[in-house]
């Protein structure tokens, strides 16, 4: 009751102080109106939203279902066959680091009318809620599976039983996540152009004014639609949570069997890796799109080293990767080392740290577009405005992260420290650190696509540099072998951060004896 | 089943492996279980007492030896609903009432759930827990929980029940109490059962013989008859005899 309080109070304090800093013009010069004058504005545009918001409703619905009615499936059969988990790791990963903005103008190319933005938003639902599948599938109590498998229960009686009903608040929990995802994701593809409505489209018609008004309502909007959907998902899960809690205790996990050969482990990975590829082919060919527009793999490669203009496609694509990388990563380790300085303030100061919390949890749920025009308000079209939106869309989740892991740390073991005397300091030293390194890992992992694609947005939008800008750039010049290469060099620079990240990941906690978290 | 309701276990052998070390949990073991015994299995940890009942029950698969349950294989046994099973956490899916969570054992080896609503009337008054047939699971305390997976093994009528430290999650007082419990539902089912424990004085109250196992490798040291007249009461557990027999059992278990 008293946290709630606080939390109503905190935020009467900023809305009051945000009124009088918008009244007053304080910042940039106008670029921060009060929240009064934003929803004036709001009532109004009111003739202007409901189309609007109707077409992203629309397609973030439809995209959700199907996106999850997908991941759902995929992670039933993962949890049945480990082999196809292995084999399909290449995609997961792929459509896990994706920056969607990057291949949002591929998208509009080969698809047609609402698709794009229904892909978009799938896309943006199945890594989320596929992985809370499989969690919630492989957690399902060792001991009612053995009940089960003790009446000569099999695979399927198992899963019918079993775990696909223990899963069900992991499922949920998952959707929780996928729902602003999708709502992102639609955003996102009308960025990419077709159609003639939706907030994106909206969005980026009124970036063009000067109207920060009209700007912050549009992400207000945006914000408003994916908390809701955040919010009704929560709510259904914590229904669901209480009459599943385990009653058992957990058993261990079963001891391994003899390990099989390098060479079968080799050949999985690779498969691993020419799945996506032979995905992408046979997308190609059943969409039937001109071989001009849409490129395959081997089109990408002739782009790139065999044609007339692959030097200057070459020396473009360097210019660009050299603007972004760097941001990316310096924007990245700057978000994760708030978040990891902050999230130890829990042990030293838990009033401060419970108070941001929910302010980080409702930024989670913000679509980042809809922060991208206003920060480029506030903070104008410099290098300034890549590195705080970086830093803003990896901080928030890592914080997150890496809070809820150092609250898990058991009261006792914090405890045997400070039996001994131990200061503060210590206590964070020997315990409080080492405890919170999985989620340290788990909250990169997290953070380095949405790291990249906050650069990307900014060079979208603002800055006029880097890949973001060579892909809204080519999309002018209908230059179709560029948009393709810099969709697959965006995945594939996601792909090889997230990669870097779990190596490093294995190492440390392999070295430390600690288990990867979730 | 009909009538042979024995479990015999012959040059049984299982070897696990955990990060690249061979662990040998069972090694050439022999076992056989007359129809209508109670068999005890005590021993320290990783002498390989639960593996064995998991082979039993198909669980596990064994590398070397032979189990037949009522002449029948672990996979016939079990699929058949002639084997019984309760474990040392309840394993209860807590999503499911009582009634239905007893009903379990028979949505797995698809028997419909309305020709067996009588029996599980009985078996929910059998383990004491009426009035709660439609509790959930986490409104139930440890030793209820217990109760109704004790119902739930016995909801096929097996022949055979395998009993893997039920109440080793219970406390020395409530845990007295369900072993006299216990005694009486065992009576009542005849049924050949397989205790695996870690409490001495439960396995003297309880089986007609305690088998001692040792670990590295896991097998069986001694077998000790246990000659006390049935019905066993509580005050057997304060009679000289009583704790005589539990020394007995102490020294086997130190392997001296």
């Amino acid at each position: 009751m008293m946290a709630r309080h606080a939390w109503f109070r905190n935020l009467l304090i900023i809305l009051v102080l945000w009124e009088i800093a918008g009244r007053l013009e304080l910042v940039a010069s106008g670029a921060l109106p009060a929240p009064s004058v934003i929803l004036i504005k709001l009532w109004a545009d009111r003739a202007d939203y409901p189309p609007h918001v109707l077409a992203t409703l629309q397609s973030s619905i439809l995209g959700f279902v199907i996106g999850n009615a997908i991941a759902i499936a995929a992670g039933v059969v993962f949890v049945l066959s480990p082999l196809a988990l292995r084999l399909a790791r290449g995609v997961n990963i792929a459509i896990f680091a994706l920056p969607p903005i990057a291949i949002s103008p591929v998208l509009v190319l080969t698809l047609s009318g609402m698709t794009p933005r229904v892909v978009l938003a799938a896309l943006g639902c199945y890594f989320a809620t596929m992985t809370a599948t499989v969690l919630g599938l492989t957690q399902a109590d060792a001991r009612s599976l053995d009940v089960v498998r003790a009446y000569g229960g099999g695979r399927w009686a198992q899963m019918r039983l079993v775990q696909l009903r223990s899963a069900l608040p992991s499922i949920l929990g998952g959707f929780r996540i996928a729902a602003p995802n999708a709502v992102l994701g639609a955003i996102l593809a009308e960025f990419g152009g077709g159609g003639r409505y939706g907030l994106g489209t909206y969005l980026l018609g009124s970036l063009g004014r000067a109207d920060p008004p009209r700007l912050w309502g549009i992400g207000l909007m945006a914000t408003l639609i994916a908390g809701l959907a955040y919010a009704v998902f929560a709510v259904i899960g914590n229904r669901v949570a209480g009459a599943s809690r385990a009653v058992t205790v957990p058993t261990g996990a079963p001891l391994s069997q003899a390990s099989e050969a390098a060479a079968t482990r080799l050949a999985i990975a690779i498969a691993a890796v020419i799945v996506p590829l032979v995905l992408w082919w046979l997308l190609l060919k059943a969409l039937n799109v001109p071989e001009m527009i849409a490129k395959s793999p081997t089109g990408i490669i002739d782009y790139l080293f065999v044609a007339g203009s692959a030097e200057s496609a070459q020396q473009r694509l360097i210019a660009a990767l050299a603007e972004t990388l760097p941001i990316t990563i310096i924007g990245l380790l700057a978000g994760l080392a708030f978040a990891f300085l902050l999230a130890l303030l829990i042990d030293v100061a838990p009033e401060v740290a419970r108070s941001l919390m929910p302010i980080a949890l409702v930024t989670q749920t913000m679509p980042l577009v809809a922060l991208t025009p206003l920060l480029v308000l506030l903070l104008g079209r410099g290098t300034a405005v890549t590195l705080w939106i970086t830093i803003s869309v990896t901080f928030f989740p890592s914080f997150v992260t890496i809070a809820q892991g150092i609250m898990l740390v058991p009261r006792a073991a914090l405890e045997v420290p400070r039996a001994y005397g131990a200061s503060k300091l210590k206590e964070l030293r020997f315990v409080a650190i080492p405890a919170s390194l999985p989620y340290l890992f788990a909250a990169m992992r997290l953070a380095v696509p949405r790291a990249l694609l906050g650069v990307m947005i900014a060079e979208w939008l603002a800055t006029g540099k880097g890949l973001g800008n060579l892909l809204n750039q080519s999309r002018g010049y209908l230059d179709y072998g560029m948009i393709w290469t810099v969709a697959v060099v965006a995945v594939l620079v996601a792909i090889a951060f997230y990669q870097i990240v779990i190596i490093a990941e294995r190492l440390t906690l392999a070295r430390l004896g600690m288990r990867t978290a979730e | 089943m009909a009538g042979d309701r024995s479990i015999r276990l012959a040059n049984v052998s299982k070897t696990f492996v955990a990060r690249g070390e061979r662990f040998t949990a069972l090694d050439d073991v022999a076992l056989e279980c007359e129809p209508g015994s109670f068999t005890a299995l005590i021993g320290p940890s990783g002498c390989g007492k639960s593996t064995l009942l998991r082979l039993a029950l198909r669980l596990d698969q064994p590398d070397a030896g032979e189990i037949r349950i009522g002449g029948l294989t672990p996979k016939q046994a079990t699929a058949s609903g002639d084997t019984g099973v309760a474990f040392q956490d309840s394993a209860l899916l807590p999503w499911r009432s009582v009634e239905s969570n007893i009903a379990l054992p028979l949505d797995v080896i698809g028997k419909p759930r309305t020709d067996f609503a009588k029996r599980i009337a009985e078996l929910i008054q059998l383990v004491g827990l009426t009035g709660f047939e439609k509790s959930l699971p986490g409104e139930l305390s440890g030793g209820m929980r217990q109760r109704a997976s004790i119902a739930r093994a016995l909801v096929t009528s097996p022949g055979v029940l395998f009993l893997d430290e039920p109440f080793g999650a219970l406390d020395q007082i409530l845990r007295r109490q369900m072993n006299i419990e216990l005694q009486r539902i065992w009576s009542e089912s005849q049924a050949t059962t397989l205790l695996v424990t870690h409490g001495i004085d439960e396995a003297v109250f309880l089986a007609d013989r305690v088998v001692v196992m040792q670990s590295k490798p896991g097998r069986i040291a001694t077998v000790i008859k246990v000659p006390f007249q049935r019905p066993r009461r509580k005050e057997l557990f304060t009679e000289p005899a009583f704790h005589a027999l539990n020394d007995v059992v102490t020294t086997a278990l130190h392997g001296t």
